[in-house]
Order: structure tokens, then C-alpha cells, then sequence
């Protein structure tokens, strides 16, 4: 491919790169993601050489003039857009750059447009760049950073053969670069493509050593976090129902020390509730207190002594991703011990909820130890309870229920009589004769309660859990509501809970006198199949991946390149070991996920299996027909001996390079046929391949000669055969 | 007939009668190749003249000799014009420079006079006598001889004149083997006379065509021309080459590699003839302290001087 057209084909490519960075990190009107789609679409074509297109576009084209007065428009549209329609800098910019891509697009004459068009183009990538700290912007980063080098290196060496073939004052008819020599040679093209990854092995350094700034300007969404229900003082019965379709991601739980298991449900206590007035829910003990700090980023949630009286359970360590909420609660399996992360403060209050002084505007990752209450062995039987008139008027508060409510408690809990006994009669009652539903006409229902418990009878998680405090308290048991998040998606590939707003749930907590509040929920198991098939995997994987993108590569901050310091400073195996492990665990999954698609296929899905083995054979097949048909060989040039010049004269350097290293080493003033005999007599083994090397060496730098392919690989085969020769005998 | 085969087979002939002088040989179908003309420096008796007498003779083109005296005429060489008595008017008679190789034997014997007009018609290929203009034969070459033994009775050539010469070469003495096939050869008939011609005049010029075609990259060019800077920047030397000589090296370079059978010139070919076309072209300086001019050493100076020019890779 000319240079001429590979650059006009690299800077649409760029152009199309950064266009794809802008339409998926912010909210591009679809006309304007239209118009440059079709814009590209056509220019790329073009570029690519489509004959019939390029007449339409030269029919059609537009006059100077008339682009200058588009441009002017578009500058115009800028400020109306900034002022009244967008009113936003960021957004109305992002607009005019786009429309200013598209008159660029249709102007690549002269050499400054190109220009023109990396500079917009650069642009839009950072402008995506701040908007975004999402995974897909990875690979988009990559293939704008490849065709950059392509572009500014296509750019420069036409520049260079222009600058050489013609005076400056001529027009721009000759401004295209003259045919012949220029082509994309076999060298070139690894060249260009291996300045890339070395400038990309470059950025990763400086990632991991230069101290940023962490999260993007103007990230979206920003400011206004995913709105969540349930997590306010108040809570109305009905109001975590919409959310429950939602199935937008809230966090994401990893159990560090418990890879590999997988808890049916695990829940993630948010706030909890002592008061209800017959329609909502409210928390009376809502004053929060900070939480001591120690040591620095761990803060401690409650002491339990190893000499308290009740029994202690296992420790559970969370990792927590939370997005960003419009509330302030941080969630934690019940009950947390202490959290760590990176907070100037954090606050509790006495039914043991953690806050954030104010909601979050990012993302942000904590670390929570806690520590389940299991029911004491005393608490199975029946134990008189005394209970302060402070915590009765809390925890047994009543709103002014029926008769029938109190007749229905009494009823259940009959033959019942500790505490723990009629709370599981409960449990089981409700969890019986109720139906889930979550298709509850909205609306307020003068006496929810009883509505669920004795017409409908159908219900989700806040009735259920309500209905059973509310009747445990009708027996004297203590009780209140919780809210928080139920985890059923487990991500095997990463080991992770995943959590979404569909995860929302209400549950109870139930007081007994030996062991403290213990967690109880009526609700039943939804048994939703959130589907076992392939996709799901899949879209599990890319979850994972997201995950890991945003653990090593968005969150990783100055503490993180600290430990990466000292860990140099500590030795070599530490860093690798660290280096491994964390691309084993960047890779397992995708490992992970084979080796399940391979254990379906000895299972013996046949479907499956099928498509497995095609999609290899595919693979297959396009390896062997591009190793036969060798189209990257259409790149190299036909009737020019430049590159077969540049082959042969490489060839011998190499050769050079490997006599060298035996102490031959040829002069300045040496010729190569000289040197051939100062070979011959030192390295005499060596005599017959340097001979040949040297002979097509000098046919083709000195002769210009047009080598065969075969004589090209006469030479490599020549090479080779030198590495593998034994060094001379001195 | 290639034309490779045709200048292997012109070198053959004449190694039939010359003995062990390969590179001598070589040389001389260079010069002529190029459409230079050869100065051999040597002691008498080596084979100069037979030298140019096979060459002519493997090439079936005319052959003169002139024995260079200190009497000899300038119109000796070039003819002269005399009143014809039937025609009533002057009539040229061609002198022995009417030929295609001559041989101009111990050329320092004669006066400059005689001398600059045969080096004249050499770069002229032509001589003007009368206001008439007469071309030379083609192809035209010079074999001038000189004794660097004697110096009593001689006019040394000057550098300017020495500069039309495309080398210098000495024959040097044959191998005592090579002199006893000489020794047994029958001595009745010389033996170049025995020689039968393998081309003509006219493959001659077609294959000097040839040689212009040969190709100089680049990059040799260059250090060819670094070469010619460095004679010129040389403290050793208080003259350099000339632009002329920079030709000539470009043009004796292209003709080895046709010799040699290659349509393009390497760097070996500009290294090998660089003593050979330079060193007599270049004045060695006082300061080397020495009395006359030595052709061991300024084609010494010339080889050491070729030897700090990196060679382009």
C-alpha cells in the first residue's frame, strides 16, 4: 500500500478511534452519532480505495467556501449549544469537536487538515478519557494509540519525501506524494506496530510510577449517585419494590479468605429500623458517633472481647466495590467488627450501621471484618427475659394494631416458648403461606399489614419481614427491620458476589436474651434462575474482568505504587511473585472459563460441542490460510527492490553482529569481500554461509538488484545456519 | 560471444605470450575498457612492448611503435603535410599515431615539446596539423613506457601531463618458473605474431559501450569521492587528485567490474585500483624529505590513504 493512502487510511482510523471513545463514555445526541458514523463510514471506504465512491464524492464536493461557513456554523452552534442546550462546557465542546471531525473528515487535501484531524482527534480521546473509568475504554486506548504511531510516523516520512521531491511553492495537485518507492515494506510494518507496544510498555511504566490523580474528571454520572431506596431514615412499606427489577450493579463483595465457597444467600446489612406506624418505617436511633481510628484507615465498629459470654462466630473478611450511591451507608455482612479503606471518617449509630459522613461521588472500595452472631445453646430453651423500658420502647414498640394481628401471633406461637422457638414458628408460617410477588399495586393501602397478612397474602421481602416483626413484638419478642442486600450472584471466575439493585431486601433481626440480635428472614428463597447457560458466563467473565480492570488499573493509587517500591526494594521474588499472581488472577478467569466450556463438552452436549470444535477448526483455518496466503505480503511493494535492498543490507548486520561476537570484527575500511576472506581464515566453518550472505549482500546493496524470494530465504536460511555453528577454535 | 567471455578470452591470448602476469594483463583490458591509456614504469626487457604488441594483435587492430628519442619531432608522431607534386597541392601523410594501440616506448626521452603533442592527440583523440583536424582510430590507446632506472638524458613528465595516463602499472620481473616457459618457447618467430586475433576493433567499442552501463550505487560514488578528498587533505601528499582523476577511478572501478563479469561496481573494485589510477596523479610532499618521486611510495601513500575511508555498508 502507497503512503499516500495508508496515511489517509490511519488517520480515519484514528479519527474512528477516538469517535468510539467519545459515543461510548458520554451521551452523544444520535443525530451527531449518526452524521459521523456515516461520515467515517464513507471516508474509510475512500480511503480504502473504493473507485466508484470517490467519483460520487468528487461530484458532490463542496466548495472551500462552503465548508469555512459549515465551520463558522458549527462555531456558532458551539456557543448556542453551550449557553442554552446543553449548557454543559464539556458536552457542547464534545459536540463541535464532532462536527468539526466530520468537516475534517471531508477535507483531508492538504497536509494541515491532517493535522487538523490529530489534533481533534486527540481531543476527543481525552475528552473520553475524563469521562470515563470503564473497562471498554482500554482496548479503544489501544487502537488509538497504535494507529497515532502509524499516523505521526506515515505522517513524517511523507512530509520527508515531499519535502524532497518538489519546490514548496507548488500546489496542491502535486502535493500528493510521487508513486514509486513509497510502500509499506514488511520492516515498516512491524516497526510501526513495535513502536506501539513499546510506547505502550512505556505508559504502563509511568501508570506504575508516576503519582496521578485517581478517577476521571466529569465521570459519568458524577455527583449523583445510583438512586437506591430503603437506606433512609424513613422507610414506607412499598418503596423497595420498584427497585427489585432493577438490575442495575450496586457493589461487588470478594470473600478473600474463602475462595471457592459459596454461600446460598449472604446478606449485606445497611440500616435497620425500630419504629412502625402502620405504613413506614423509621429509625429512632439515628445519632451517629464517629469511630476510632486505628490503626490509620481502620476504623473500629464494635469490640467483642474473646471472654464475652456469647458465642462467637467465624470471622468473615469483604472486600466491598460499592458504586456510587445517593445514600451514605456502607454495607457489610452482619455484623461488622471494623472496616478499613480509604475514609477520613466513619460513623455508627447504636443498631450498629456504618456511615460515610456524606454520600460518596465515586466508586470506592472498603474492607469489612465481620463476625455473624450464631444463637447461643441456652437460648433454645425458654429463658425469662427482662428487658429495659428504654429497649422495650424501642424494640417492642407496637403501632395500633388490630385484634386480629395480636389473635395471629398468639396462634402461631402457641406451643412455643422461647423466644428463638416462636420467632422460627414465624419464620416458617409466613414463609408457608405467603406467595411472593412482586406485582403489588402501588398506592397507599390504609393498613398495609393486614391487607398482606389476612386478604392478599401475597407479598415481598418488606412485608414479609415486617409482618414478622411486627407480630414477633405482638409476643413480646424484640425485633426490628433490616435493609441491606441479599447476594445470590455468585461469579465464579472471579469469586465474587455480585450485587444488584434487584438484590435489594428487607429482613428481621430477632433479640435473644443469651446471644444478642440474631438474623432471621421469612421471606422465601425466589428460586430465579438467573440463568446457568453459557451468556451468563460469559457476561460473568466480563464482569470479572471489569472488576479487575478497575482494582489494578482505576483504583490503583500512590499506596499502591508505594508497595510496589518497596516491594522492589525488598527483592526481585516478591515483585514477581506479585507480578504473577496478579496476572494469573487478571487470566484465571478467562482460564477458568475454558476449562468449564471444555468439561460441558465431555459432558457431551452435542450442540455445544459442535460449535466448540467448528469454532476451532475456524480458527484454524484462518491461521493456515493467512500463513499460506501470506496477505501481509500485498503490503510489500511490487516492481521496487527498496525493501528487498533493506532486507539484505539488515541480513548482513545481522551477520556482522554474530562474526562479532566472536572477536571478527570488520573494519571501517574492509570491504565485504575482503572481510570474507579475513572470515574464511579465522572462522573457517563459518566461510560458506558469511560467502553466500556476503554474495547476494553485494548483488543486491551494490547492484540494486531485485532479489527472488527464494534468494531472500537463501539468506535467512544462511543466517540461521551461522547461529548454529560452533565458535571458532582460537 | 558475451560479452564476458569475449574479454576472458582477449586476457587468455594475451597470457599465452605473457607469462604470470595475470594482473598486468588485467589492467591493461581495463584500460582499454575504459578508453585509457596505460603508463608502464619498469626496467627494459620485461615485456612492455610484447605486452602491447599482443594486445593489439589479439585484437586484430592496427599496431605502431615509436621509439621516444630526444631528437624526435612532434610531426614524427602526428605526420606531416607534403606538396604533391601531381596534384599541385599539400598532402597529409598520417604519422604512426594513425593506429589503434600505440606503443610509445621510454616516452621520457623526448623533449616536452615532442611530448605534450602525443599526449595532446591521447586526450584529444583527434590532432589538428595545417588547420586540418584528423580523428584518431577507434578505439585509440596509448601504451607509453618509462624507465625509472635512468634519469641521465630525460625529460620527466610534470603531474598535469602525467594526469591523461588512467594508470601507471609496473610489470615487475616473472617468477623464475614463469621466466624458464619464456626461456623454452621456440624462439624463431616472436612469439605475438603467433597470436591469432580473438575480437575486432568494432567488439571493442560495442564493449566500452558496455562498461558505461555498469552500475556505480550510490553510496560508492560517495566513497569513491571520499577517497579523492582524502588525497586532497592529506598532509603527506602537497598535490591531490584531480576532477580528472576522480573520472578516471570512477571509469577504470566500472570496467574491472565488467572485467569481472558484474554489471555493478563494488567497493573492492574502487579499493584494488585506487594505487594503480591515483598514485601517479598525486605530488608527494617535500616534507617526506624526498629527492625524486618514487612509485613504490605514492602508491603506498595511496593504498594507506584508501585505507582510512570506512567502506559504505
Amino acid at each position: 500500500m502507497p503512503f499516500n493512502q495508508a496515511l489517509r487510511l490511519s488517520s480515519v482510523l484514528l479519527a474512528a478511534a477516538a469517535f468510539i471513545g467519545l459515543a461510548l463514555g458520554t451521551s452523544l445526541p444520535e443525530w451527531l452519532l449518526l452524521l459521523t458514523g456515516i461520515s467515517l463510514i464513507v471516508t474509510l471506504l475512500r480511503a480504502l480505495g473504493v473507485d466508484r465512491l470517490r467519483h460520487v464524492l468528487d461530484r458532490i464536493r463542496l466548495s472551500t467556501t462552503a465548508w469555512n461557513i459549515l465551520t463558522v456554523m458549527a462555531f456558532a452552534g458551539f456557543w448556542i449549544d453551550l449557553v442554552w442546550i446543553s449548557a454543559d462546557l464539556l458536552a457542547a465542546g464534545v459536540h463541535f469537536l464532532m462536527i468539526l471531525m466530520v468537516i475534517k473528515l471531508f477535507n483531508l487535501d492538504q497536509r494541515r487538515d491532517y493535522l487538523h484531524l490529530y489534533a481533534i482527534s486527540l481531543m476527543a480521546i481525552l475528552g473520553s478519557a475524563a469521562s470515563t473509568t470503564d473497562l471498554w475504554y482500554l482496548p479503544v486506548f489501544l487502537a488509538y494509540l497504535l494507529m497515532g504511531v502509524w499516523t505521526l510516523l506515515l505522517y513524517q516520512l511523507t512530509k520527508e519525501s515531499d519535502a524532497g521531491d518538489r519546490p514548496p511553492s507548488l500546489s496542491k495537485e502535486s502535493a500528493t506524494i510521487p508513486r514509486g518507492r513509497q510502500q509499506i515494506t514488511p520492516e515498516l510494518f512491524w516497526l510501526a506496530n513495535g513502536l506501539a507496544v513499546g510506547a505502550l510498555c512505556l505508559t504502563v511504566l509511568i501508570f506504575f510510577t508516576i503519582p496521578r490523580v485517581s478517577a476521571g474528571f466529569g465521570q459519568k454520572g458524577s455527583g449523583e449517585g445510583l438512586r437506591t431506596s430503603g437506606f433512609s431514615e424513613t422507610v414506607d412499606l412499598g418503596m423497595i419494590g420498584p427497585i427489585k427489577r432493577d438490575p442495575g450493579i450496586v457493589m461487588r463483595v470478594e470473600l478473600p479468605d474463602r475462595t471457592g465457597l459459596q454461600m446460598d444467600r449472604f446478606y449485606l446489612r445497611g440500616m435497620a429500623y425500630d419504629r412502625y406506624d402502620g405504613k413506614s418505617w423509621t429509625t429512632r436511633l439515628s445519632h451517629r458517633r464517629a469511630l476510632a481510628e486505628s490503626p490509620a484507615g481502620t476504623f473500629t465498629v464494635r469490640q467483642v472481647s474473646s471472654r464475652s459470654p456469647r458465642p462467637l462466630g467465624q470471622i468473615i473478611r469483604q472486600t466491598i466495590l460499592l458504586e456510587a450511591l445517593d445514600t451514605a451507608v456502607l454495607f457489610a455482612a452482619p455484623y461488622p467488627e471494623s472496616i478499613s479503606g480509604q475514609f477520613l471518617a466513619i460513623q455508627s449509630d447504636p443498631t450498629g450501621a456504618i456511615y460515610l459522613p456524606f454520600p460518596a461521588s465515586a466508586r470506592l472500595e472498603y474492607t469489612v471484618h465481620s463476625r455473624p452472631t450464631p444463637v447461643a445453646p441456652a437460648d433454645l430453651q425458654f429463658q425469662p427475659a427482662v428487658y429495659t423500658e428504654v429497649f422495650a420502647q424501642h424494640f417492642l414498640q407496637l403501632p395500633e394494631s388490630s385484634e386480629r394481628v395480636r389473635a395471629l401471633a398468639q396462634e402461631i406461637t402457641r406451643s412455643k416458648a422461647s423466644a428463638y422457638e416462636k420467632a422460627q414458628a414465624i419464620e416458617s408460617y409466613l414463609a408457608k403461606n405467603f406467595r411472593y410477588s412482586l406485582d403489588i399495586p402501588p398506592g397507599m393501602q390504609t393498613r398495609p399489614l393486614e391487607e398482606f397478612l389476612f386478604e392478599r397474602k401475597t407479598g415481598y421481602c418488606e412485608h414479609y419481614a415486617t409482618a414478622m416483626v411486627v407480630l414477633l413484638r405482638n409476643v413480646g419478642v424484640p425485633a426490628r427491620l433490616v435493609t441491606g442486600f441479599l447476594a445470590t450472584e455468585w461469579n465464579e471466575y472471579g469469586n465474587y458476589y455480585l450485587v444488584r439493585q434487584r438484590d435489594a431486601h428487607a429482613w428481621v433481626e430477632v433479640h435473644l436474651p443469651n446471644s444478642g440480635w440474631v438474623t432471621m428472614d421469612p421471606t422465601p428463597a425466589i428460586s430465579e434462575t438467573v440463568g446457568d447457560s453459557q451468556w451468563f458466563a460469559v457476561s460473568r467473565v466480563i464482569d470479572t474482568l471489569r472488576l479487575r480492570w478497575n482494582r489494578f488499573f482505576v483504583q490503583y493509587n500512590a499506596a499502591d505504587q508505594l508497595a510496589v517500591v518497596r516491594g522492589l526494594k525488598e527483592g526481585t521474588t516478591v515483585v514477581r511473585d506479585r507480578a504473577w499472581s496478579s496476572l494469573s488472577s487478571l487470566l484465571a478467569p478467562a482460564g477458568d472459563f475454558a476449562g468449564k466450556l471444555l468439561s460441558r463438552v465431555v459432558e457431551g452436549n452435542v450442540r455445544l460441542t459442535v460449535g466448540f470444535l467448528s469454532f476451532i477448526a475456524l480458527g484454524l483455518g484462518l491461521v493456515i490460510w493467512l500463513v499460506q496466503r501470506k496477505p501481509w505480503n500485498r503490503w510489500r511493494s511490487s516492481g521496487t527492490s527498496q525493501c528487498e535492498h533493506a532486507v539484505i543490507a539488515q541480513i548482513y548486520r545481522n551477520v556482522l553482529q554474530q562474526i562479532a561476537r566472536y572477536g571478527i570484527v570488520k573494519a571501517e575500511h574492509t570491504t565485504p569481500r575482503e572481510f570474507l576472506l579475513v572470515v574464511g581464515n579465522q572462522w573457517a566453518a563459518a566461510g560458506e554461509s558469511v560467502s553466500t550472505i556476503t554474495e547476494l549482500y553485494c548483488r543486491g546493496r551494490f547492484g540494486k538488484a531485485i532479489l527472488t524470494q527464494q534468494e531472500i530465504d537463501l539468506a535467512y536460511h544462511s543466517l540461521r545456519q551461522l547461529t548454529l555453528l560452533d565458535p571458532p577454535s582460537r | 560471444m558475451k560479452s564476458t567471455q569475449l574479454v576472458s578470452s582477449i586476457q587468455e591470448n594475451i597470457a599465452r605470450v605473457i607469462k604470470g602476469k595475470s594482473r598486468v594483463i588485467e589492467l591493461t583490458v581495463v584500460s582499454l575498457l575504459a578508453r585509457g591509456h596505460l603508463l608502464l614504469e619498469d626496467v627494459p626487457g620485461v615485456g612492455k612492448t610484447t605486452l602491447a604488441h599482443s594486445l593489439a594483435r589479439s585484437l586484430d587492430c592496427s599496431f605502431k611503435r615509436i621509439q621516444f628519442t630526444s631528437d624526435l619531432l612532434p610531426s614524427d608522431i602526428v605526420g606531416v603535410s607534403i606538396f604533391n607534386r601531381q596534384k599541385q597541392g599539400f598532402e597529409f601523410v598520417p604519422g604512426p599515431i594513425f593506429a589503434n594501440i600505440v606503443l610509445a616506448d621510454e616516452i621520457n626521452r623526448t623533449t616536452p615539446k615532442t611530448q605534450s603533442s602525443l599526449l595532446e592527440a591521447m586526450s584529444e583523440a583527434q590532432i589538428s596539423v595545417d588547420n586540418q583536424t584528423y580523428p584518431l582510430h577507434q578505439p585509440f590507446m596509448v601504451i607509453a613506457t618509462q624507465n625509472p632506472a635512468e634519469y641521465h638524458g630525460t625529460f620527466p613528465l610534470p603531474e598535469s601531463q602525467l594526469d591523461r595516463f588512467l594508470m601507471r602499472v609496473q610489470i615487475g620481473y616473472p617468477s623464475p618458473e614463469e621466466e624458464r616457459k619464456v626461456l623454452e618457447r621456440p624462439q624463431s618467430l616472436h612469439p605475438a605474431e603467433a597470436l591469432q586475433p580473438v575480437a575486432t576493433a568494432q567488439d571493442v567499442l560495442a564493449l566500452q559501450q558496455q562498461v558505461d552501463d555498469v552500475l556505480m550505487e550510490d553510496s560508492l560514488m560517495e566513497y569513491l569521492l571520499a577517497i579523492i578528498l582524502a588525497t586532497r587533505q592529506s598532509d603527506l601528499l602537497s598535490l591531490g587528485v584531480s576532477t580528472r582523476g576522480a573520472l578516471a577511478l570512477s571509469r577504470a572501478a566500472k570496467a574491472l567490474a565488467f572485467v569481472r563479469g558484474r554489471a555493478y561496481c563494488l567497493p573492492d573494485d574502487i579499493k584494488e585500483l585506487a594505487p594503480a589510477v591515483l598514485s601517479h596523479r598525486i605530488m608527494v610532499s617535500r616534507s617526506q624529505g624526498l629527492r625524486h618521486r618514487s612509485f613504490e611510495q605514492s602508491e603506498q601513500i595511496i593504498q594507506d590513504l584508501v585505507e582510512s575511508v570506512p567502506v559504505p555498508v
